[in-house]
């Protein structure tokens, strides 16, 4: 049996009533307030304290303009140097051996590999981008901070995908979307927090990757195959195969009418009332679910621009879901590792990036137009990047690459038309303002309105934290 | 002995040792606590209700009314059992005249087989059991004999095992008389549950260390891994002191079988088969590792070289690496750049290679035979220190560069390698084999091929960490072939037995080093394996094989002043829902103090006095009045309004203190004026709705089931790897490290799960066809029958008019399947007053 206590140390989080108290402060208060009234909570004194309602919104440390996250996760490892960071100098000696000891990878590699896809500048900044993502870089480059001085900690892709999304390698710690809506709660609370969509099945290390770990189990990400499209695959318990929606209804006011009687004597509780909400929010969850993967609602206009591809139908989802104030969502390339190119490169990462960059593009775009891009932030990156050189025997191959690697940063908060630190001549090895990782979590958490030095829970005599003991904010990103 | 410990410690260890430290309730002995004096005596069953109640006195609170007959017996049920009681058992209780008849009560619960699946899972969560590894690469990812630990528990509960034995059995059962009884072996299951990440050894022990501290005893040792701990007394030499205990231990490949075996053909076939297929994976993992061995020695001026190239890399210490075949063995490289990282530059051999490294490369040859000779020239005139064969090596001409610098080293190596076989192969049969090489200078860089820190020495794992040393494609594919072999004839040969997930120790036990800053390349001072220094301020070393048995013994030590206090605040926290220490797995200098400081003395010491009995404490627990008391705020309904509470800046309701405003006053019912109203956690939930359906399956133990199943919730398969939504929803801890208590969320998901989940509609239609429902016709009489099953009362006449108004005259099948459905998911189905 299980007392409800509050998964928060009381100190770090305003209680409900302090908020209310605040009442016009800050975003959250007035989502809180709706969603409670919703709720019918806001009946009573004293009611429905956080732990009734994990996902309740929450005022962050500091007024920031991000308020929700999509991150795009290439899984398997973009090469950095044929998408964002262009070295023409291994033209020069593809082929042949870099005039440096090639950096100890997973596997063996030898000669330095000319990437085979053509850059050029875009926009105003004139950022040089490889033609995999020509349609990305032409319409939003502008727009994006592109960091090519990515740093992780090893060559291999189980601990680079926990150090991506849990920040550490090997042990259990929370994912950064459990941070974060932990941190911030929910804008909807008759939908998950925390959705990760991923066609096809789990990315290597499966759940870990969206783990809620020490936090409670409501801040794990809630995983939704979106190879499929019927509604009932992609969200469990979503509909109810035997009743008409009257007669739920009707079922849901008999339970309400005894659990009311139940109530009578047993005056302030608020456990009992928060589970009677939850009833509430959960009938309107069948409908609002429903409807947010529904993309058959979309114009046939906006499906073509989105792509009829299931990268398409995923960020049309996304979309969807942001507009109801999911506050984080991931959206995976595929099941396994679909970037992970040890050989066939060129095929292979033309075939991937040609399923993403439509895509992206018209989904910055979308938001650009629906004022969406302004209070989103957009994260787009692997585990880590690739080698300059090929992985050996054959020469259209490249292995995994840790020392040095990009990602791009775009909405809310962030600098637009920004390169952010360099790469050595080759593409091999962050040189210039490395950011490690927990600097990446750091930023995040900043665009956000986090100190993530603050941003902790208590557990096993620790004050846990996304950042580990690390990590600093890289300001060349934000604006 | 913790007192002396305090000042002790406080002399002797680093920053966390303060007065704070020293004065800090939980590292004080457990003192023998006199009830204290109260007033209101009457209200007084037991002891602890005079602890109780002086805190409700001195608060000018006083305590509810006991609880009606049937919401005592439902909690008690559902506290022993995690199950609804029967309605004939309510009666039955209802109509007990007797002045014991709720001890009886208890009574008959805790003999019950289920009482041990109840408080079992409890332990469970501590454990942080699941029936897999988590993620692992070529092997068998589950744990075939999980449930054989899980099993041991539930026995242990409903034997009432006194804990101290439980303690002892779950550290150290291989080193105890099993008295008969084999099955005793599974109780390491305790250390050997846990996840097996990606088979790092270290973090595999931080794991062990983590569930044994923080577990048994309260402490966050884990902390200790890299520094020494910031608030607690915990220093990283106490971690490594506890790392080199379970660093000294093996799983076996083939755990001890805990059945008889069934004398018969198939069974001799299975063991031949067996011990051929163990046989194949020890031939390969030793001549595997004997070449990774030799080749460390004969290839001694590649390494070197290798080592060297890498000097200035990043370091790939924790890299997984592929290689080919007859490629440098990626972790020797390693193993030897850690150790010309770590010897310092003025080490007898490696002096002259350090300081050749330093010279630029990449310049024409002859630069570096100029820099060579002035390098030579400075530490052959100022160093006499360096080993003469080494300098004798290096007294012609310069060396031309490190190639030839590492040939030079190499042939050295090559000759005392060489002096060495012939030392051992001269020695005549009888004799003691040589020990040593006689001149030190031959005997100084022996130790380098073969002393205790070598770098050839590369640890032999029988276990699946050696995979770790077979970096190339085919030796990979080849050793998952024999393990793989061996693996399934283990788990699925005819007449396989089930065997115990233990931990052995090994011949000889491993000597800890204090890793500097967690990294095990970074060895520094040599501790002994040993208890926590706080609370054995002597640092006896243990001496017995790995040490685990006297580390056990220390644990249970009555004057430990942890373990007992932090079992019986578990023991507590599962009664009333909150720990008299909220944090029940850190009684360190961060954890709030107990709300109840001398009541939890007096149980711990009760608990050890009265042999360390955990049914002995539910009946003294229960049999007190705080137990029995109701859980209705004493509120009138009306009151408290919203215009007649003040809020403060701390968001807490200040009001009178009269008993109206009881559930203001002490909002969390920190003092237990009330008993506390408390919400089902998943398995309960589950179970109980299994139960009234009629569809329980009373099997009890065995391997895991399928959650779909009929079978109690705990003998469900527990995915280490992906923790099915459902049980996530429902606050199921993740299995990944020892959870103290579990969280208690309420979110819209749940009901969802109710409302629409197939296995609910099921578990409704079973009740309709339960006999007892099914042939009540009227609605009054099928009402009463399903509210005596659900809910343990009659319905009232509001319950009716409800039951009317929904079903109407001539209510059909699916009326009745919606009010059922209703029912279930009612409030009431869930909370236990």
């Amino acid at each position: 049996m299980t007392k409800i206590v509050s998964p928060w140390p009381s100190e770090r989080f305003l209680s409900r009533r302090q908020m209310l108290a605040r009442c016009g402060t800050g975003f959250g208060v007035l989502a809180l307030g709706s969603v409670l009234d919703q709720a019918g909570l806001l009946t009573g004194p004293a009611r429905a304290e956080s732990a009734a309602f994990p996902l309740a919104p929450r005022a962050p440390h500091f007024t920031a303009k991000a308020r929700r996250v999509v991150h795009l996760f290439m899984n398997g490892g973009p090469s950095q140097v044929d998408t964002f960071d262009p070295k023409p100098a291994l033209d020069r000696y593809h082929g042949q051996p870099l005039p440096l000891n090639n950096l100890r990878t997973e596997r063996k590699t030898g000669a330095a590999m000319r990437s085979p896809f053509k850059f050029q500048p875009y926009g105003q900044s004139g950022i040089r981008v490889s033609e995999l993502f020509a349609k990305t870089a032409s319409l939003h480059i502008d727009d994006m901070a592109i960091i090519r001085s990515m740093q992780a900690e090893v060559p291999n892709h189980e601990p680079s995908l926990m150090l991506m999304n849990c920040g550490d390698s090997r042990l259990p710690r929370p994912s950064m979307g459990a941070w974060i809506t932990y941190g911030l709660g929910s804008e909807n609370q008759n939908l998950p927090g925390f959705i990760v969509l991923c066609p096809g099945g789990y990315p290597i290390v499966s759940t870990q990757n969206w783990r809620s770990s020490f936090l409670p189990g409501a801040f794990q990400g809630t995983y939704i195959n979106t190879q499929h499209t019927e509604i009932d695959q992609l969200i469990a318990n979503v509909r109810n195969h035997q009743l008409t929606a009257d007669e739920q209804r009707r079922q849901l006011d008999l339970v309400r009418a005894l659990n009311e009687e139940h109530a009578r004597a047993r005056p302030q509780d608020t456990a009992l009332e928060a589970r009677i909400a939850t009833f509430e929010l959960a009938y309107r969850m069948q409908s609002e679910a429903t409807d947010a993967f529904d993309v058959t609602r979309e114009s046939e206009q906006t499906r073509d621009a989105y792509g009829r591809g299931t990268h398409g139908r995923q960020l049309l989802i996304t979309r969807r879901l942001m507009e109801r104030g999911v506050r984080f969502i991931q959206v995976w390339s595929g099941a396994g590792q679909p970037w992970d190119n040890h050989e066939n490169l060129e095929k292979d990462h033309r075939r991937l990036a040609a399923e993403w960059d439509q895509p992206i593009a018209a989904f910055l775009a979308d938001l650009k137009r629906r004022g969406l891009f302004e209070d989103t932030l957009v994260l787009w990156s692997g585990e880590f990047g690739r080698t300059p050189v090929a992985e050996l025997p054959a020469l259209n191959g490249r292995d995994h690459n840790h020392y040095g690697f990009s990602v791009w940063l775009a909405g809310g908060g962030v600098r637009g038309g920004t390169i952010y630190g360099a790469t050595d001549e080759f593409g091999f090895r962050a040189t210039e303002n490395p950011v490690h990782v927990h600097d990446l979590h750091a930023t995040i958490l900043h665009l956000l309105g986090f100190d993530h030095e603050r941003l902790t829970y208590r557990y096993a005599g620790r004050d846990f934290r996304l950042t580990d003991v690390s990590g600093h904010v890289v300001k060349g990103v934000v604006a | 002995m913790a007192v002396a410990a305090a000042t002790l410690f406080a002399a002797s260890a680093g920053a966390a040792a303060n007065t704070n430290v020293a004065r800090h309730w939980a590292f004080q002995p457990v003192e023998a606590v006199k009830p204290p004096e109260i007033k209101n005596t009457a209200w007084v069953k037991t002891d602890i209700d005079r602890f109780i109640l002086a805190r409700l006195e001195q608060h000018q609170l006083q305590p509810a009314p006991p609880a009606d007959r049937r919401a005592l017996i439902r909690r008690a049920t559902f506290d022993l059992l995690g199950l609804p009681p029967t309605p004939e058992e309510v009666e039955r209780f209802l109509a007990d005249v007797r002045p014991d008849a709720f001890d009886r009560v208890v009574e008959r619960l805790l003999n019950s087989p289920h009482y041990g699946e109840r408080w079992g899972r409890h332990w469970l969560d501590v454990a942080r059991y699941a029936d897999n590894k988590g993620y692992v690469f070529f092997e068998e990812k589950s744990f075939p004999w999980a449930w054989t630990y899980r099993d041991y528990v539930v026995r242990a509960f409903n034997e009432d095992k006194p804990y101290n034995q439980f303690v002892l059995e779950q550290l150290a059962a291989d080193q105890l008389d099993p008295l008969g009884d084999v099955r005793t072996l599974t109780a390491l299951g305790f250390l050997t549950v846990g996840d097996h990440f990606s088979n790092n050894t270290h973090d595999i022990l931080d794991d062990r260390i983590d569930v044994v501290t923080r577990g048994l005893l309260g402490l966050t040792v884990g902390c200790a891994r890299c520094h020494d701990h910031k608030f607690d007394p915990v220093t990283m030499e106490d971690y490594y002191a506890l790392y080199g205990v379970f660093r000294s231990c093996t799983e076996p490949m083939v755990p001890p079988a805990i059945e008889a075996p069934v004398l018969s053909e198939t069974y001799e076939g299975f063991e031949l088969e067996l011990i051929r297929r163990e046989q194949k994976l020890q031939e390969f993992v030793e001549s595997k590792h004997r070449a990774i061995v030799q080749g460390a020695r004969t290839r001694l001026a590649e390494y070197l070289l290798a080592a060297y190239a890498q000097r200035n890399q990043p370091s790939t210490e924790s890299f997984m690496l592929i290689a080919d075949k007859e490629d440098l063995n990626p972790a020797v490289i390693a193993r030897w750049r850690a150790y010309l990282d770590r010897v310092g530059p003025a080490h007898p051999v490696w002096r002259p290679w350090l300081e050749f490294s330093t010279i630029e490369e990449g310049k024409a040859e002859t630069h570096f035979a100029e820099q060579a000779a002035r390098v030579q020239v400075a530490w052959t005139t100022s160093a006499p220190g360096v080993n003469p064969r080494v300098a004798s090596a290096f007294s012609g001409a310069a060396p031309r560069s490190m190639k030839d610098v590492a040939d030079r080293y190499a042939a050295l190596f090559k000759s005392v390698n060489e002096q060495w076989q012939a030392a051992l192969a001269q020695t005549a049969q009888p004799a003691p084999a040589p020990e040593r090489l006689p001149r030190p200078e031959d005997e100084e860089l022996r130790q380098i091929l073969y002393g205790p820190d070598a770098p050839p020495e590369v640890p032999l794992q029988m276990d699946w960490g050696f995979l770790s040393l077979l970096p190339d494609r085919a030796s990979q594919g080849e050793f998952q072939k024999i393990l793989t072999s061996l693996e399934q004839w283990l788990m699925h040969g005819p007449a396989a037995p089930a065997r115990a997930m233990v931990l052995q120790d090994l011949p000889v036990a491993y000597q800890p080093r204090v890793f500097l800053r967690g990294n095990p390349n970074r060895p520094g001072a040599t501790v002994s394996r040993r208890f926590v220094q706080w609370l054995d301020p002597e640092r006896r070393a243990f001496t017995k094989g790995s040490g685990r048995l006297e580390l056990a013994r220390a644990i249970i030590d009555p004057g430990d002043p942890l373990a007992a206090r932090v079992f019986v605040n578990r023991i507590w926290m599962h009664h009333f829902g909150t720990g008299l220490v909220t944090t029940p797995s850190d009684f360190g200098t961060r954890s709030e103090a107990p709300s109840h400081p001398e009541l939890l003395d007096w149980l711990a010491r009760e608990f050890v006095q009265g042999g360390w009995r955990v049914k002995r404490l539910h009946r003294l627990i229960m049999s007190s009045a705080v137990y029995q008391q109701s859980s209705m705020a004493q509120a009138p309904p009306s009151s408290p309004s919203r215009s007649s509470t003040i809020l403060t800046n701390g968001g807490t309701f200040i009001a009178g203190a009269s008993n109206a405003d009881l559930p203001a006053v002490d909002a969390e019912n920190r003092w237990l004026g009330r008993f506390p109203r408390l919400r089902h956690d998943f398995e309960t939930q589950r179970d109980a709705l299994l139960a009234v359906a009629g569809q329980l399956d009373a099997q009890t133990g065995g391997p895991p089931a399928e959650l779909s199943s009929n079978r109690r919730t705990i003998y469900t398969f527990v995915n280490r790897m992906d923790v099915p939504p459902v049980m996530t929803t429902f606050d199921f801890p993740s299995p990944s490290a020892s959870c103290p208590q579990r969280s208690a969320t309420t979110v819209a998901p749940q009901a969802l799960f109710l409302m629409n989940n197939d296995s609910v509609a099921k578990a409704v239609a079973a009740v309709l066809k339960r006999a007892e429902i099914a042939g009540a016709a009227m609605i009054s009489v099928r009402t009463e029958r399903l509210y005596a099953l659900f809910y343990g009362r009659p319905p009232t006449a509001t319950d009716l008019r409800h039951a009317e108004d929904f079903l109407g005259t001539a209510p059909d099948e699916k009326l009745w399947t919606q009010y059922v459905h209703a029912l279930l998911m009612a409030n009431e189905f869930v909370f236990v007053d």
